[in-house]
């Protein structure tokens, strides 16, 4: 196997572990997000909010994944 | 100290002049380099830099709209149209995200920054949909201009109201035994700087990966159709739906983006000017 089909095939893994971990995470935040609201039907606006915040942050985190992987397969 | 700090990043000019509206040129080019193509920057009508042109745009256009938003209140008037919605997000970012962070009567000395950081990104991600456009913070570059000056902003908060050196020494708890110092010193440096970083990497990522997407979606079209001319056909409106869809996600992450950026700027401010030992 040669440098650049390795490359591929580590970019392909790669987005796929990068995706799993993201929406694991952001699937949790939604879920507790859910409960909360839920629970409290008058916090709904703030806990949105919260919510907004942590998914933007959890998926910066994942971004930096994504461009390693990009950068694996395009280089 | 709005950011217009001009950096142009000197990546190789492409050959092909297709743009991310119509997806069926540059059939030559494989996909990669079609994507990539659309997001990195080329030459645009002789000058330079595609992105640095869409980026003094924005600023022109943010300029632009400050100045519109201001006349509405000239005479003493109370504003309306355009001067009330400007007033309604400044008074979000001067209400919600500085004061909360930096504190009650220190929160109005960073409103202009936090609001220049909010607008320009806000515009520059919406200009970015338009056809025929770049987005210019999906530029490396741009957006480690944008984070130097959040991370000069967290430096001058802490140094204007603590002096230099007590800014740095605020950095570890007081009180704490000697042999952490080591340690804490590193991390804490690592941390300073780790901050303005992970904004700059959000910040592109967020927006490179919005237009390669769609590019990645509409350049199924002609890739169907090399298979054959019906399969191409149908995927067209298949593709145009999913296109359209991801824009309109696409407007969504900028607001959110927007935000993001400005909220951590304010927190990170309010960090240095407030540290908490």
């Amino acid at each position: 196997m040669d440098a650049t089909a390795l490359a591929y095939f580590a970019a392909g893994i790669g987005a796929g572990l990068t995706i799993m971990g993201g929406a694991a995470g952001i699937g949790r935040l939604a879920a507790s997000a859910l409960d909360g609201i839920a629970r409290q039907p008058n916090a709904a606006g703030d806990i949105r909010g919260a919510m907004i915040i942590a998914a933007g942050l959890i998926e910066g985190v994942t971004f930096f994944a994504l461009i390693v992987t990009m950068v694996l397969a395009f280089k | 100290m709005s950011p217009l700090l001009p950096l142009v990043q000197a990546a190789p000019p492409e050959a092909a002049p297709a743009h991310e509206g119509a997806a069926a040129a540059a059939h030559a080019a494989g996909p990669a380099e079609v994507i990539m193509h659309h997001v990195t920057d080329q030459p645009f009508y002789g000058l330079p830099s595609k992105h640095l042109v869409f980026f003094v745009i924005a600023a022109v256009l943010v300029l632009v709209i400050a100045r519109l938003a201001i006349r509405s209140y000239r005479g003493g008037r109370v504003p309306r149209g355009l001067g009330a919605a400007v007033e309604s997000l400044v008074l979000f970012i001067r209400d919600d995200i500085a004061e909360p962070s930096i504190g009650h009567g220190e929160g109005r000395r960073f409103t202009p920054l936090l609001c220049s950081f909010f607008f320009f990104i806000l515009v520059a991600a919406l200009i970015g949909l338009t056809p025929f456009s770049a987005t210019s913070t999906g530029n490396l570059s741009v957006t480690m201009a944008l984070a130097g000056v959040s991370f000069l902003a967290q430096q001058w908060a802490g140094i204007s109201k603590y002096g230099l050196v007590r800014h740095f020494r605020n950095l570890v708890p007081p009180g704490l035994p000697l042999w952490l110092l080591p340690i804490m010193i590193p991390v804490e440096i690592l941390g300073m700087l780790s901050k303005p970083f992970a904004l700059m990497i959000r910040l592109f990522a967020n927006m490179l990966a919005g237009h390669m997407v769609i590019t990645a979606v509409l350049l199924l079209i002609p890739l169907m159709g090399e298979v054959s001319t019906v399969a191409g056909l149908a995927m067209a409106p298949v593709s145009l739906g999913l296109a359209l869809f991801i824009m309109l996600l696409e407007l969504l992450v900028a607001f959110i983006q927007a935000y993001i950026f400005t909220l951590l700027s304010a927190i990170f401010i309010g960090m240095y000017a407030h540290p908490a030992h």
